[in-house]
């Protein structure tokens, strides 16, 4: 897979719950290749799609699972705030 | 998302929204002030099925939420008409959280009382029928008693005493 389909996501702590992140990373796991790292204010992500044809669905959906975890959960915090 | 090929879209500020057609991707700038979290994941989860939608957080205060249509958008007017939708959604998903805030406290009383309503009060025969004593069970092994009680030091009193019986028997 060339780096030109590597896209890094950068996910805001404050928006995005990081368990939701380290669980959408494992069920992508097939579909995409991921490196983790984290700064202050984000959860970095990078994704390399396996199938090139197929990247902007595999990004973009698994951006779409990590909100959809995150919002299943309560949010950042669990529903607490 | 990158920033380039970001076109403005008719009728709205440049400032508020943007667009970018060759992501066919639409950026919406929120106040979070206005706009509570829960609102913006009320929202952005009704058009996940339509959008791959991320939510940044660009600036304290501020949210922005980027929605790139999965098929079927080509033109700004339809990006435009995408982000209208989601900013219309945002105001229902921000007061219904305005509501469940005010009502919280009434909702809470009310739910307790209908559900101590439904257990209903006690009849003479279940107060008739009910063990006042504090003996909760029998326990003949002795497996509620705590280590100490069971095989800890007795006290010297006791202890006498088994010493007395030891020696009266020997």
């Amino acid at each position: 897979m060339s780096a030109d389909a590597t896209k890094e996501l950068r996910f805001p702590r404050e928006v995005y719950a990081g368990t939701a992140v380290d669980e959408a990373v494992k069920v992508w796991g097939k579909f995409a290749d991921f490196e983790l790292s984290e700064t202050e204010d984000h959860w970095v992500v990078k994704v390399t799609p396996k199938h090139e044809g197929a990247a902007r669905q595999i990004i973009g959906e698994f951006g779409n699972y990590v909100l959809g975890l995150t919002v299943d959960r309560g949010g950042v915090d669990g529903g607490e705030a | 998302m990158s920033a380039d090929q970001q076109t403005s879209i008719p009728d709205l500020p440049e400032a508020l929204a943007s667009a970018n057609l060759g992501e066919r991707s639409v950026s919406l700038n929120i106040d979070a002030e206005l706009y509570p979290l829960q609102a913006v994941y009320g929202a952005a989860y009704i058009f996940i099925d339509r959008c791959y939608v991320f939510v940044d957080r660009p600036e304290a205060g501020k949210f922005r939420v980027t929605l790139a249509a999965k098929e079927g958008v080509e033109e700004v007017e339809a990006l435009r008409s995408l982000v209208g939708e989601f900013a219309n959604e945002l105001i229902s998903c921000a007061w219904r959280h305005q509501v469940t805030q005010d009502n919280r406290v009434a909702v809470e009383t009310v739910t307790v009382q209908a559900i101590a309503g439904a257990m209903g009060e006690p009849s003479l025969d279940d107060l008739a029928d009910f063990d006042f004593t504090d003996e909760a069970l029998d326990d003949p092994l002795g497996i509620a008693q705590s280590w100490e009680e069971k095989h800890g030091r007795k006290e010297p009193k006791a202890e006498a005493d088994a010493e007395a019986e030891g020696g009266a028997s020997a």
